[in-house]
């Protein structure tokens, strides 16, 4: 049997071994929180954009659509921020059971914390309008981000199942129908004959308004009811 | 400066680790402190011979030298070298860089388990075959066997197993409550009546 701690304390002073410095440790530690904490910053934003996605979507139009909520519910899900937020709580976790305690915790503590961190400040970023900047920087700037995400827009441009979105550019009363530009500046003629106009809209040029109804032919649709534009972003933008 | 074995005699670990990081012969002591436990805690959880466990252990001695700053004094330093010697151990256990497997389980050391794991008599102990119950328990998973090694022959709390295998205490009950389980069953299944 070798006389081990001889040996090991012959290399040490042979090879000069020294311990590495204190900042070292220190900044590896910080590095570590660092991460932490922009896993969650970048989770939050997901979030933020989850409650934004979900938020400008109507979601009793399922019942014009002959649909189930079910069904509704799971074409509508902002599944490419459920999946950005699962990922950056994923990396916080990771993180987290690095720094020097976070093996004490559980996994599903330190997700649940991680999680709940998230969402407090992604609601804070939602209820600040960040969600929806970021949302117009990323239709803007992003390749296909429109294709990837369901938004508003694509949720009310469906003239075929009885949902049409746009700007009333004509109102003509003694008609009772309206000229309405759609979202992709497809112009039609409305029929209001039998429309309810919910809450307290009036028919005003430049409105932009929601219908449900039945598409007539491919120019004209028969308005059934008709709903404020509430949806914010990229339409709002537009004008 | 040449440091007396006398002088450190009365000193903690944590006490050993302070003056190492002022005056390095003091490192000297702590690791003539801890060479016999941690060369047999890397035997038992991987069999190694004696040569490769050496070698393996003086890995673990500059390792721990290299990082000492990195040692919480909040922690037991026992317990941290010993976390040390678990990532070095693993780390060649997985890399297969240890050669040759050998016994390094002593009569006692098993009693211990078993007695602890299975709560059996002393007297009934020494009626079962040591050889085949030690080809059992160095069947049993390394996990199971880790966490038993530590709680009965290292004698740690939970606590200490949890610094040691950076997992919540909560994971070590459940592994070792199911490590005492798979061992009955194996010991059963080898016909081995408790």
């Amino acid at each position: 049997m070798k006389n081990i701690s001889e040996e090991v304390f012959k290399k040490i002073k042979e090879k000069n071994i020294k311990p590495r410095p204190n900042w070292y440790f220190v900044m590896k530690n910080y590095f570590i929180w660092m991460l932490f904490v922009i896993s969650i910053i970048l989770g939050s934003l997901a979030f933020s954009m989850i409650l934004f996605m979900i938020k400008q979507l109507d979601w009793d139009i399922y019942r014009y659509l002959g649909e189930s909520f079910l069904k509704t519910f799971f074409i509508s899900l902002p599944y490419l921020w459920v999946l950005f937020l699962l990922l950056f709580v994923g990396v916080a976790y990771y993180n987290f059971l690095h720094t020097k305690r976070g093996y004490r915790f559980r996994f599903i503590s330190i997700f649940l914390i991680s999680l709940t961190l998230s969402a407090l400040f992604g609601t804070g970023l939602y209820y600040n309008d960040f969600s929806e900047n970021i949302e117009n920087v990323f239709f803007e700037k992003i390749p296909y981000y429109s294709k990837m995400v369901y938004t508003c827009e694509k949720q009310w441009m469906q003239p075929r199942k009885g949902l049409l979105a746009g700007i009333i550019k004509e109102i003509e009363l003694s008609k009772n129908s309206i000229k309405l530009m759609d979202l992709n500046d497809q112009h039609w003629q409305i029929d209001t004959s039998k429309t309810i106009w919910r809450g307290k809209l009036q028919p005003l040029n430049g409105l932009q308004i929601k219908l449900i109804g039945k598409m007539v032919d491919n120019t004209h649709f028969q308005a059934l009811e008709v709903r404020p534009w509430q949806g914010k972003g990229k339409f709002i933008n537009k004008e | 400066m040449i440091i007396i074995e006398k002088d450190c005699i009365n000193k903690t670990d944590e006490q050993l680790v302070s003056l190492t990081l002022k005056e390095q012969e003091y490192y000297l002591c702590l690791i003539k402190r801890f060479e016999n436990n941690l060369l047999n805690y890397i035997m038992k959880i991987s069999s190694a011979n004696l040569q490769d466990a050496e070698d393996i252990l003086q890995e673990v001695f500059i390792k721990a030298y290299q990082n000492l700053n990195d040692f919480d004094f909040n922690y037991k330093f026992s317990n941290w070298i010993f976390r040390i010697t678990h990532n070095v151990t693993i780390s060649h256990y997985r890399k297969k860089n240890i050669s040759s497997r050998a016994i390094s389980w002593e009569e006692n050391d098993m009693d211990n388990i078993l007695q602890a794991t299975l709560n059996i008599e002393q007297k009934n102990i020494q009626n079962l075959s040591y050889e085949n119950i030690l080809k059992i328990i160095e069947r049993l998973p390394l996990k199971y066997k880790e966490v038993l090694i530590l709680k009965f022959i290292e004698d740690k709390d939970y606590k200490a197993i949890s610094d040691i295998l950076h997992k919540p205490t909560g994971t070590i009950a459940t592994l070792l409550n199911r490590a005492k389980k798979m061992l009955t069953r194996e010991l059963n299944k080898e016909g081995i009546e408790l």
